[in-house]
């Protein structure tokens, strides 16, 4: 790494740092106006996730999913695809997973389990493919082919869950537990904190190194990055209209199978509900890097907790908790994809 | 004073060090139809941009009316009454004449509504007043070219535009939509109006201008009354005197055919003429053959059909024996193509990749191990063609970082680097210093003398002069000159058949391809 890149990179994260400094001082003032006892709410706001053990451990549970969706847009956007798929995906993997793993009770967990997450793997990777296999055959919009076909996915998943997969023995919109086998290790009870957010952190740098020693990744990024290059060079452009969309979709295919082993046990209606939307989110905070996945989605979970715990603690209502959130977020990713757009901005000049 | 005065201006672009202007003085009477003519890469878009507030000058000061005045962007033109009609047209399909006519400035219905009725009535008295015909309430993806030509100005018009600048208005109009043009400006004229016409067509200038500036190398090298002048001076001032390049060509007798086009042919829908009409064209072994041409005249599609990006409607290519026609990038470069394009920071080079990632592109193949990227070879290979080229960059560093010429030889560094017996230069030295051009002859004239084949496409005549064996010049996509270089050839000749002056072609190319393919 040589001194322009540091310089630039520690340009972007002190930028990022007052972004959020802002962000936390807007959030603060919001609650002074708001609350009765702002001092608690504040306090709840920003050291809640850090009070209880409890706390602690689902705000790191919830950014395994994010870490797993976050990686999935990261490698689509670095290779300029754009998959705004991501709920439907996830969806979809979570429910094939479930599905699995109810059909093989007597299984060993690991070879079940397994077959679960490749399944799910698989279920993503085919649902996003095919918007990038239409882009590539047809031309067609993917940012509106892989939205649109996660929106229909979304619906039939509904029906199969509240319909033929419904537990009728629990008054939940469920599918039935999955077997003791197939649920992952949890290292850090109370909380529903387990054992896979070692195996996201992992995945994170190891998508790192696909990214910019593989020779797809290498191919998927010249893509991404000036798609006349890469074609003057002989690279299949074509090809990489399709792989980074089904890669992406294998991570979020991913995220709903972890989801259930790892926290819900069952194929709950919506189980995955929100895990596309903020992946992208995430992605965008990290920009595009697949390391810095890891605490960008740490800090989307913490801003998750922390409204939670000032809810339960204090008059924060639901409303201003989510308002609260959705600022920090909005300046966050406008700072982030003021980022992007800038360093385009040059390039083009 | 002059109406118009642009007095020393000079524009440097930073990012590829083009100095596109050089202490420019342009000079412009009210009332007149003044022509800006030169070859592409002259400066007169440049000029034209700064004058409009598309660009802001280095140096150098413009004079409306009288008045200094500092062009900050077009709505500052505007506001003077400067109008500026682009080549490509900038006009929303979906919306009406009207719409298209007062967008940005459409009149309010209490404050925050368009008012749909006053629009189309002002656009209405504009067109009448103008003496056009077209209905304000047609969308304007109903209209032909010529017509949408004409909403530009009266959109132009619209803003009160007393100046006119015209940017190669009639290259992409029909012979009957042209006349009707030239109508509509003399009409114009008559109102009082000034209108720049930027072009190359010497027609054009003859038919349509009191004036004429002529631009070549970003500097004014004529400015004459259209009246003293004829075509051939013209010509001669656009492509200017002979300067000799200071490279060694030996007698050499070429070798076999490497490249082969037959017939080819490109036909784009909407288009009245061809881009490509019926190009044969063969390299051989140890030649070099130079295409000339003026910009949009065919060279562009010529480099898009070797390298793979474009394939043509008709007639066959052949590299090395083999049937290319339908090959891509990939396989093209298999069966030994090497190419150094025309647009070297977009096609040739990634901006926002390593030096490193931009050498490896086409070669990456040869590093993999189990599908990983072996750093070690890659950073020595690139060491390698840095230190053998003299590139002064490291093998980290951005490519967007390195100078202009910088960027070419990384990019010729890669291509040669292949040692395929056939290499495309396009435009290979548009932009670069005479140290960094030298460079890139001495290489050509290298690859000539290890018996490749290779095709240089350039508007500059004195490289075509200086480096081609054989020279052939294009013209409405069609191959109107070949000539064999021999010290009879002169640029003048060449400006000529560029220019349409001269044209071999006739009736022979539809006849029989394979007939005038011999020198």
């Amino acid at each position: 790494m040589n001194r322009q890149r540091v310089a630039s990179l520690m340009s972007s994260v002190t930028g990022l740092f007052l972004t959020i400094a802002i962000a936390f001082a807007i959030v603060v003032l919001m609650i002074l106006i708001l609350s009765d006892e702002p001092g608690r709410a504040i306090y709840y706001f920003f050291i809640g996730p850090f009070t209880r053990a409890y706390y602690l451990g689902n705000m790191l549970n919830q950014s395994i999913g994010l870490m797993f969706t976050g990686l999935g847009i990261a490698v689509a956007f670095k290779s300029s695809t754009f998959n705004l798929g991501g709920e439907g995906q996830a969806y979809s993997g979570a429910i094939v997973a479930t599905v699995i793993m109810l059909a093989l009770p007597n299984m060993p967990g690991f070879v079940g389990g397994t077959a679960a997450i490749v399944a799910a793997i698989l279920m993503g990777a085919f649902i996003a493919g095919l918007s990038g296999f239409f882009g590539m055959k047809w031309g067609t919009d993917q940012l509106i082919s892989s939205f649109l076909l996660s929106a229909a996915v979304i619906l039939i998943i509904n029906y199969l869950v509240t319909g033929p997969l419904d537990d009728p023995t629990n008054s939940m919109l469920t599918t039935p537990r999955i077997g003791q086998q197939y649920q992952l290790l949890r290292i850090f009870k109370p909380s529903k904190l387990d054992i896979s957010i070692v195996f996201a952190a992992i995945l994170a740098i190891g998508t790192y190194f696909f990214m910019q020693r593989s020779h797809w990744g290498y191919e998927m990024r010249m893509c991404g990055l000036n798609r006349e290059f890469a074609k003057y060079a002989g690279i299949n452009v074509e090809k990489y209209l399709m792989v980074p969309m089904a890669i992406s979709g294998g991570f979020h295919g991913l995220a709903g199978a972890i989801v259930v082993m790892g926290t819900h046990y069952r194929g709950l209606k919506g189980v995955t509900a929100g895990l596309g939307w903020n992946g992208i989110a995430v992605a965008l905070i990290a920009k595009n890097n697949p390391i810095a996945v890891i605490p960008a989605a740490l800090f989307f979970a913490y801003l998750d907790a922390g409204a939670r715990a000032a809810m339960l603690h204090s008059d924060v209502t639901f409303e201003l908790a989510s308002i609260a959130r959705a600022m920090i977020f909005f300046l966050v990713t406008a700072q982030a994809l003021y980022g992007l757009f800038n360093s385009k901005k040059k390039v083009t000049k | 004073m002059a109406y118009l005065q642009m007095h020393g201006i000079t524009k440097l672009y930073q990012t590829s060090g083009v100095l596109a202007n050089n202490a420019v003085d342009l000079s412009i009477e009210e009332n007149e139809v003044h022509a800006v003519i030169g070859e592409n890469g002259a400066g007169k878009s440049t000029l034209m941009k700064l004058l409009y507030g598309l660009e802001h000058p280095d140096a150098g000061e413009t004079f409306f009316r009288g008045e200094r005045v500092e062009i900050k962007d077009p709505f500052a033109a505007n506001r003077l009454g400067i109008g500026m009609v682009h080549q490509h047209f900038k006009l929303v399909p979906d919306f009406t004449v009207a719409e298209n006519v007062v967008l940005g400035t459409e009149p309010r219905k209490r404050g925050i509504f368009i008012d749909r009725q006053s629009a189309i009535g002002h656009v209405a008295k504009v067109i009448e007043d103008h003496g056009f015909s077209i209905d304000p309430k047609r969308k304007v993806k109903e209209l032909t070219v010529g017509q949408m030509q004409q909403v530009e100005i009266i959109k132009m018009l619209y803003k009160n535009a007393e100046l006119l600048i015209l940017d190669e208005p009639t290259s992409v109009l029909t012979e009957q939509e042209i006349e009707r043009l030239f109508e509509t400006l003399r009409n114009l004229l008559s109102r009082g109006k000034t209108i720049i016409l930027i072009t190359h067509k010497l027609e054009e200038v003859m038919d349509m201008s009191d004036r004429v500036t002529v631009m070549r190398g970003g500097k004014v090298v004529a400015v004459k009354r259209t009246v003293d002048v004829d075509k051939r001076e013209l010509s001669r001032l656009m492509v200017g005197k002979d300067i000799l390049l200071q490279v060694d060509r030996p007698a050499k007798e070429p070798g076999e055919t490497i490249l082969e086009m037959q017939g080819v042919t490109i036909c784009c829908r909407g288009q009245q003429r061809p881009l490509l009409d019926g190009v044969d064209l063969k390299v051989r072994a140890g030649e070099i053959v130079g295409i000339a041409g003026v910009g949009g005249n065919g060279l562009a599609e010529i480099e898009d059909v070797i390298g793979g990006l474009r394939h043509p409607g008709s007639g066959k290519m052949f590299l090395n024996g083999e049937d290319v026609t339908r090959y891509g990038a990939e396989q093209l470069r298999e069966a030994g193509l090497a190419y150094v394009p025309a647009d070297r920071l977009n096609r040739g080079a990634s901006l926002q990749s390593s030096v490193r990632e931009n050498c490896i592109v086409t070669k990456h193949h040869d590093f993999l191990k189990a599908g990983v990227l072996l750093q070690r070879g890659i950073r020595e290979f690139t060491r390698q063609l840095i230190d053998h080229f003299s590139i002064s960059a490291g093998e980290g560093m951005r490519a967007g970082n390195l100078s202009g010429g910088n960027i070419q030889k990384m990019i010729l560094a890669r291509e040669l680097s292949a040692e395929s017996n056939f290499i495309l230069f396009s435009e290979p030295t548009w932009g670069l210093d005479i140290a960094s051009s030298q460079f890139v002859y001495e290489q050509m004239m290298d690859l000539r003398k290890r018996d490749a084949a290779v095709l240089l496409i350039s508007s500059n005549l004195d490289e075509i002069l200086g480096l081609a064996d054989t020279i052939l010049v294009m013209y409405r996509g069609r191959v109107v000159g070949r000539l064999a270089n021999t010290e009879d050839v002169t640029k003048d000749i060449i400006g000529e058949y560029m220019l349409g002056i001269r044209d071999d072609s006739q009736g022979v190319a539809v006849a029989s391809p394979s007939g005038v393919r011999g020198e």
